[in-house]
């Protein structure tokens, strides 16, 4: 230990050379660094809904489909209708949307008495303006169901615009061309955006939105805390720096390797700078506690002092973020626990070479003694706090368990309440355009979440064609699903203009000559490949709750299993699916993370401290605080879902640091002075300050997620603020009084009251 | 001074005399190029369509063309062999029958929007309408550095076109149109068609035609194979009858 941390001074310009060299080429790839805010990207390839979700939303364009609602007072008005027709003339124009479909655009085959009649069912060129033109119409709509609740809902006043994008469009291009075109027009009516494309622009400009609001101000209150805390400019700029220096590196690796921000990667530089800079606090803080007036000496046994504990606390809060690699079902969350873990080995290292380094070449050889004589008992923190912590630790250390056995008690029951969200509504807040666009969409056009069903066989085949159209049918009678399309609904619906026969025709030859009707059609393409071989059911599922999937899914399996067969395989996908799996693995990802990364951090902390007892020690603060985490969680009906699942282990990895500092002061303490009542009270004076310090710092920049503009995120930086301060009252009190009660019988005479 | 004065009284004689006449060559060239078009009495084809996708993926078709006149026209299809033997027949008024052997009784289809993809080609109906371009568009002469063609600019007579504008770039030796270009109703190109000219006997026609839509990136090659014209073809060659022969 004394080796490296002399060799860190002797080779201090060395290190802050390579510091500098390497945070340069880091910022200069941050500028590669991409967003991505497609979930559906980010779903695993190895589940088979997950699997084929992406490979129908490839193959049928099903991912590419963006969605304009026009709302007003009645659909059914010629001022209406000419701004919808401006909408579709304008999204046509976009370069990189394909093809645009809405009211005053969409084609009606009518059978007549001689034949039939192709034409659209609003003549873009001449508009209905009669009362009695514009009220035909609107029972042409009522009258089909292609049209009802597909194009313009039932109570006729929504509408909806469908865009689907070209395979090489860009699509934050082409959103934000949608936006920019739509708004220029300057209609009257509420226009509303949803769909894939959409979305992802949405949710990327919220991120975006998010880290140059939020990350400014997490900088500027950190420095405050760290400010007040220290009273000095190294005691601000030192943590900030290494926190920064180590959100460079992260970031600047996450470019090399090709990864984007992802909705749970963004927060990764808030929640650097939170984890952070607490290592460069304890380096600080052990220093300004040391007596000693040579820099040099100070700098190095300041950092032998505090570099267990804080390779300790780094590698245990890496093991919290690695833990995600186990369970998690969205590879963003994987990346997130990868990188995040990088960044906080970074932050711990930079606190261990970097800092004494800057330190040993900016500071003065020989300290001012009044920069440490006195100040610690002098200070707010141990005079008026700690001393008196200390007293009530001793005086009532069988009050102290018993408020945490009851906490802990109640959190039990709470945690019997928690519910699950996989649902993107929740994401936004309420009044949230996005929020309104999936409820009118819910609530008018049956939902968004798409299911597909997937017909493999060929698709001119009657039987084929009679099955899918059959299970149409049967998808209709759930619930859930107010409307079907599928290649089969066009043949049926041909068949009966061209024969004025009902449904699919028996002979394979009348099939491929109705497709004559039907070449080159652009919506043919999201129905059928290119090669016939495969063709899908469309339809969209209403409910976003998760027993309702279940249930549809079950219903679905049963069909399955009846019909597919050779030549008519049969499988069903779809975001209910995918949600179902996403459900249950949050369950599976909350219990297999935090089961690692206890049993990992309990057998880490045992390791290098050489005490069993002192790992278990560790852990029971953190657990408790875990316990009544999830206790807050149930009682306030903070759901789990993809960002509030990390909560726990992020928690007790960082949560744990504080456990660690805690027993290892005790354990030096106690081997110095031999007295666990004099050990405790050090202890709890030298480590309860840094770790206040470090409570408020990181409290606060996670704090500012509370601001963000998603709300898993606004409840993550909640859940983690009351998980810092709740591990951290925990290693201050629970702790301690763990370690009196135990000490309490073997050395009575050290716990005397009169002491 | 005098001079002064002189030049806006030139310039506006100037201007007097040559929109009139300008408007009068864009219509008189437009009117050659429609005889042209439809100088022969009747034709017979074979008619290759050759789709070409974005991705480079080839479609072919193929069918017979006869036609008399400008409204009497009817395709009956051999290839793809699915479709062999599926036969439209468009008749004066729009009328458009189809026949599909499978379902043996013959349909009248009615298209009421002529922007739609003609048999899945680049070209759509309105393109393969048979009315001359004189009545569907008002032509005026564009100036042009091109000594060898006119450019004249094409604006729908209606507001029902699929077009605000097309440009055609027109031969002036043989007033047959090289090129065509097609304004969306925005005013963005977006198709442009070129021609390969060929004579037979004392015609001139369109022997292979290359619709390109420069949004989709994807083109149909038309190609008029076998081509026979004034085999006196009489208008019961054009019933539904023989149509489904």
């Amino acid at each position: 230990m004394k080796t490296i941390t002399g060799k860190t001074l002797t080779y201090r310009w060395l290190i802050i050379l390579f510091v500098i060299f390497s945070t340069i080429f880091a910022g200069y790839e941050l500028k590669n660094l991409g967003i991505d805010a497609d979930i559906l990207r980010s779903l695993p390839d190895d589940d088979p809904d997950a699997a084929l979700l992406k490979r129908i939303g490839k193959n049928f364009g099903g991912n590419s489909m963006g969605i304009v609602i026009l709302e007003t007072e009645d659909v059914y008005r010629t001022a209406v209708l000419e701004h919808v027709r401006a909408i579709t003339d304008s999204l046509g124009q976009i370069e990189g949307i394909s093809s645009v479909t809405s009211l005053t655009n969409i084609i009606n085959i009518k059978g007549k008495e001689s034949g039939f009649e192709v034409g659209r069912l609003v003549d873009e060129y001449d508009l209905p303006e009669t009362p009695e033109a514009l009220e035909k119409l609107k029972n042409n709509v009522k009258a089909n169901e292609m049209y009802r609740g597909s194009i313009v809902s039932e109570d006729g006043t929504s509408t909806i615009i469908i865009f689907t994008l070209s395979d090489s469009a860009d699509v934050r291009t082409v959103a934000q061309t949608v936006l920019a075109k739509t708004q220029a027009l300057n209609i009257p009516e509420k226009l509303y955006y949803i769909g894939s494309p959409m979305l992802v622009n949405y949710i990327s400009d919220l991120m975006r939105r998010d880290l140059m609001r939020l990350l400014p101000i997490a900088f500027i209150l950190i420095a405050l805390i760290l400010l007040i805390s220290f009273r000095s400019v190294e005691g601000v700029i030192l943590p900030i720096l290494t926190a920064v220096i180590a959100i460079v590196w992260t970031l600047g690796v996450m470019s090399l390797l090709d990864y984007r921000m992802s909705m749970i990667s963004n927060n990764i530089p808030i929640i650097l700078l939170a984890v952070g800079s607490a290592y460069t606090i304890h380096v600080l803080n052990r220093i300004n506690q040391l007596r000693i007036t040579n820099r040099d000496e100070a700098i190095r046994k300041a950092v032998e002092f505090v570099m267990i504990p804080i390779l300790l606390a780094a590698v245990t809060t890496m093991i919290g973020f690695v833990s995600f690699i186990f369970g998690s079902y969205l590879n963003m969350i994987m990346a997130f626990g990868i990188f995040t873990a990088l960044g906080t080995f970074f932050a711990s290292m930079l606190s261990i070479f970097f800092v004494p380094a800057l330190l040993d070449v900016t500071t003065s050889k020989i300290r001012n003694k009044n920069l440490f004589t006195g100040k610690i008992k002098k200070s707010f923190l141990s005079e008026k706090l700690l001393l008196r912590l200390n007293v009530l630790l001793f005086k009532h250390p069988k009050y102290v368990l018993t408020t945490w056995t009851v906490l802990i008690l109640i959190s039990i029951v709470g945690m019997f309440f928690i519910r699950r969200s996989v649902d993107i509504q929740d994401y936004f807040e309420k009044g949230n355009p996005t929020r309104e666009a999936e409820r009118i969409m819910v609530e008018k056009f049956g939902g968004t979440k798409p299911v597909f069903v997937l017909f493999e066989g060929d698709m001119q085949n009657p039987e084929v064609l009679k099955t899918m159209l059959e299970a149409g049918e049967y998808m209709e009678q759930s619930p859930d699903i107010y409307t079907t399309q599928s290649l089969a609904d066009l043949i049926a619906q041909l068949n009966e203009a061209v024969s004025d026969e009902m449904g699919i025709p028996d002979d394979q030859e009348k099939i491929e000559q109705l497709w004559f009707l039907l070449d080159g059609n652009d919506a043919l393409k999201r129905f059928v490949n290119e090669d016939l071989t495969e063709g899908i059911i469309i339809s969209k599922f209403k409910s976003p709750d998760n027993n309702s999937k279940k249930v549809f899914a079950g219903y679905m399996n049963t069909f399955i299993e009846q019909h597919s067969r050779e030549g008519c395989r049969i499988s069903i996908t779809g975001m209910p699916f995918v949600d179902i799996t996403m459900d249950r693995s949050l369950i599976n990802s909350q219990i297999a993370s935090i089961t690692i990364a206890v049993i990992f951090s309990i057998l880490l902390v045992s390791l290098i401290l050489r005490s069993l007892s002192s790992g278990f020690f560790s852990a029971i603060p953190i657990i408790a605080t875990i316990t009544i985490l999830f206790g807050v969680m149930g009682f306030t009906g903070i759901p789990l879902n993809i960002a509030t699942v990390l909560v726990a282990s992020v928690a007790l990895g960082i949560g744990i640091d504080y456990s660690i500092h805690i027993i290892s002061h005790f354990n030096s303490t106690l081997k110095i002075t031999g007295n666990a009542r004099l050990a405790i009270e050090d202890t709890i004076i030298v480590s309860g300050k840094a770790i206040i310090i470090n409570v408020i710092s990181v409290s606060t920049g996670f704090l500012i997620l509370v601001f963000s503009e998603m709300v898993p995120l606004q409840y993550f930086g909640l859940l983690l603020t009351l998980s810092m301060v709740g591990s951290s009252l925990g290693a201050m009190t629970l702790l301690p009084v763990i370690l009196i009660l135990a000490h309490r019988k073997k050395n009575k005479d050290h716990f005397n009251p009169s002491l | 001074m005098k001079y002064q004065n002189l030049i806006p009284t030139v310039l506006f004689f100037l201007l007097l005399n040559c929109s009139p006449v300008t408007a009068q060559n864009a219509d008189s060239l437009l009117k050659y190029m429609d005889n042209l078009m439809s100088a022969p009495k009747d034709k017979v084809a074979t008619m290759q369509m050759t789709l070409t996708e974005k991705d480079g993926k080839v479609k072919t078709k193929e069918a017979l063309l006869k036609q008399k006149g400008k409204d009497r026209k009817m395709y009956k299809y051999t290839k793809p062999e699915s479709q062999a033997g599926v036969s439209t027949l468009s008749l004066p008024g729009d009328v458009m029958w189809l026949f599909m052997p499978a379902f043996d009784e013959p349909v009248k289809i009615t298209f009421l929007s002529k922007s739609q993809a003609f048999t899945g080609t680049d070209f759509s109906y309105e393109d393969m309408d048979s009315r001359s371009y004189t009545e569907k568009y008002a032509p005026s002469l564009k100036p042009s550095a091109d000594p060898e063609n006119y450019t004249l600019e094409l604006v729908p007579r209606t507001k029902k076109s699929n077009y605000s504008k097309i440009i055609v770039t027109l031969n002036k030796a043989n007033n047959y149109p090289i090129k065509m270009e097609y304004f969306d109703t925005k005013g963005t190109y977006f198709k442009l068609a070129t021609y390969q000219y060929a004579k037979k006997g004392k015609y001139w026609y369109a022997k292979e035609v290359l619709m390109k839509d420069l949004k989709k990136g994807s083109s149909t090659k038309i190609v008029m194979a076998e081509i026979s014209f004034d085999q006196g073809l009489k208008d019961d060659e054009f019933t539904v009858k023989k149509m489904m022969e």
